[in-house]
């Protein structure tokens, strides 16, 4: 191997294709100027940066926590007794609040916010970042290749924990591989949820890190909006709960929207029937559902859950906040583009 | 047209480059102005700490934008990709990922630099032994010395076969061996691409380039060939050594178109500042003969960069002033 000479006459000739028509080009230049293999290389390395089987077992601990507590919680229902059905629908009761509240509401949206703080701020206080921009990559490919790594992460993370969540879910209530199928379209309503939440949260914490000089600015930044939009708005509802219409304050109660969502994904794959036993405090704690049953006006008949406040329809609180995420995607990008990398 | 091609023949070429910080009555010129003419070979780029080098190197590899003026590289714009894919860059104490290998950070450099996996990892291998560093390429960057750690660094700017090495202090904090070994390396590479190299140790330039910039306070002060320069900058000091040194002083004292002589105390010789130079060079055979002494030496020393550089930077305050 000692042979100390160097050979730098290899050119880096692009690639030539024959499917040079009018209709490909574009389509191909596109890709090219915003998807290529060193995006591949960047998420590649971003992820086992942010992975590790320590850290994720940690954190997999860490969502499923108070979840397993809720778990816990004697139902008072023989689940050998009950339909497969009716026995999920108790689990899925038993796991909701929790997995909105912590296991894919504080809990991961810290996750994501510890996760991605570091890597613009970080790399340009480092230094490495200047590096990084002197090789021929654009800056939309680095923001793009770190943005996908931790959403590939998250996806990670959120798959794992709420699996695993219903796992134990069925094994401390019924141990019956039934049950868990039957558990299966509330699962994956909550992974849907997971994905929103992650799309939400990771374009967040990636505008702050391609805006703010320290990693730490970016943590506190996304921990203050976590607690705001789980825990503020909820005290206010809670206290002053006559001010909370009058003033519209639902237009900026994040809390509220992640509830819309949340149920909204519920519904469409109908994980759980609806119910006052969850909607109840469900509407207390997210402002979704009012305290009122839900009465059919021609029959009078209580159709077995409670009315939603209706302040936005689900489907606008997911349509705008998925807007605003895309609007921080692009927010980020543009701010690593014109941001002044030296050490 | 003429100009055009003139941008693409240029290896680094820049019109009224200009970095300003800040707004208003806060704004500071880093670089003001500057018209960089970078020609293949070893290019030098001095100037005393903030004088504007690592600014200007930022703007060439797009790092910082241009507030003023433009740059190209090889005809292709400072900044683009296209201009990143043609040169490699070494920051002034550049930060690497410290946790991975020598080995696994320039494959990543490779591969951001367009090289697929494998000839990444050929190449890597390739530059690990030419930088004497194929023994330590398993081992984690933390654990690198700085000298290592330099040579690395030129190594990931390497990688990617850019042909134009833009390379800030490559030899700052390193001891005199590790400094000797860098600027080795760095005139073995001269063969292959052209190197614009930064330093504020000018004996350092002096041995690694043809061509330099002089800079400071953000303007160019000089810029062409060594040779150019020190035959433009000769001193008007002589230098007379004889076997009567003592007499010949004494009777130099007394010729009106001298106006400094004494004998330097650390070498015995007789240093001369004629203010006519020929009269001076015809007087000296004249005295000899005529004293039937023997003449050791008689000569003007040349000037290093580091003397012209000192003297065009006092020659610049005085103006200020």
């Amino acid at each position: 191997m000692k042979s100390n000479k160097l050979n730098l006459t290899d050119e880096i000739k692009p690639k030539v294709d024959g499917f040079n028509n009018k209709v490909l080009q574009p389509i191909k230049s596109w890709f090219s100027k915003y998807i290529s293999k060193k995006i591949f290389i960047v998420i590649k390395k971003t992820f086992f940066d942010i992975y590790s089987l320590k850290k994720l077992i940690i954190t997999i601990i860490f969502l499923l926590f108070v979840p397993t507590i809720f778990i816990f919680l004697p139902t008072g229902v023989d689940f050998g007794l009950i339909s497969t059905h009716h026995a999920a629908t108790i689990i899925s009761i038993a796991i909701l609040f929790p997995a909105f509240f912590f296991t894919l509401g504080i809990f991961f949206a810290l996750m994501i916010g510890f996760s991605g703080s570091s890597l613009i701020a970080e790399e340009v206080k480092s230094g490495t970042m200047l590096i990084l921009v002197s090789k021929p990559i654009s800056r939309i490919k680095i923001f793009l290749g770190k943005y996908i790594a931790v959403i590939f992460y998250g996806m990670l993370i959120s798959f794992i924990s709420i699996f695993t969540l219903g796992w134990i879910g069925v094994l401390m209530k019924s141990a019956n591989i039934d049950h868990f199928i039957s558990l299966l379209p509330f699962l994956t309503a909550l992974y849907f949820y997971s994905l929103f939440i992650l799309f939400l949260f990771t374009s967040i914490t990636m505008a702050l890190s391609s805006i703010f000089k320290k990693p730490r600015t970016v943590s506190i930044t996304v921990f203050i909006l976590v607690i705001f939009s789980f825990i503020a708005f909820f005290l206010i509802r809670i206290f002053i709960g006559q001010f909370y219409g009058i003033y519209q304050i639902y237009h900026f109660d994040l809390g509220y929207h992640l509830g819309n969502v949340f149920v909204l994904f519920i519904e469409t794959l109908n994980a759980i029937p609806p119910s006052a036993a969850w909607q109840m405090l469900f509407g207390q704690l997210t402002g979704v559902y009012s305290l009122t049953s839900t009465i059919d006006p021609d029959q009078g008949i209580n159709l077995g859950g409670l009315e939603k406040t209706n302040y936005y329809l689900p489907i606008f609180s997911l349509l705008i906040w998925v807007l605003i995420a895309a609007l921080l995607l692009f927010f980020g990008i543009w701010s690593l583009k014109k941001r002044e990398i030296s050490i | 047209m003429i100009q055009k091609n003139l941008k693409i023949n240029y290896e680094v070429w820049s019109e009224r480059l200009t970095k300003i910080y800040g707004k208003g009555k806060e704004a500071l010129e880093a670089v003001s102005k500057i018209d960089l003419r970078v020609k293949p070979g070893v290019h030098g780029f001095l100037g005393p700490n903030g004088a504007g080098k690592t600014t200007t190197y930022n703007m060439l590899v797009g790092a910082i934008s241009i507030s003023e003026g433009k740059a190209k590289i090889r005809g292709k714009k400072a900044g683009s990709v296209a201009a990143k894919q043609v040169i490699g860059f070494l920051p002034q104490d550049p930060v690497f990922y410290e946790d991975m290998t020598g080995e696994d950070y320039l494959i990543y450099m490779g591969q951001l630099g367009g090289l697929k996996s494998k000839e990444a990892k050929r190449k890597a291998q390739e530059l690990l032994d030419y930088f004497d560093l194929f023994d330590a390429r398993n081992r984690e960057i933390s654990k690198y010395s700085s000298g290592m750690k330099q040579k690395i660094g030129i190594a990931a700017a390497l990688i990617h076969d850019p042909k134009v090495l833009i390379l800030d202090e490559p030899t700052a904090n390193l001891d005199p061996l590790g400094r000797a070994d860098v600027i080795k390396k760095i005139r073995d590479l001269s063969d292959k691409v052209s190197v614009f190299v930064s330093s504020h140790i000018l004996s350092e330039i002096e041995q690694m380039c043809e061509d330099v910039t002089m800079i400071n306070h953000g303007k160019i002060v000089i810029s062409d060939s060594i040779k150019n320069i020190k035959k433009s900058y000769v001193s008007n000091l002589y230098i007379l050594d004889t076997d009567m040194n003592e007499k010949f002083l004494e009777m130099l004292k007394n010729i009106d178109f001298i106006s400094k002589v004494r004998i330097e105390e650390i070498d015995g010789k007789i240093h001369i500042i004629p203010k006519d130079q020929d009269k001076l060079r015809e007087l000296i055979p004249q005295m000899l003969i005529k004293n039937k002494a023997t003449l050791y030496s008689f000569h003007q020393p040349e000037l290093s960069l580091q003397d012209i550089f000192m003297e065009i930077m006092a020659k610049k305050e005085d103006i200020k002033k």
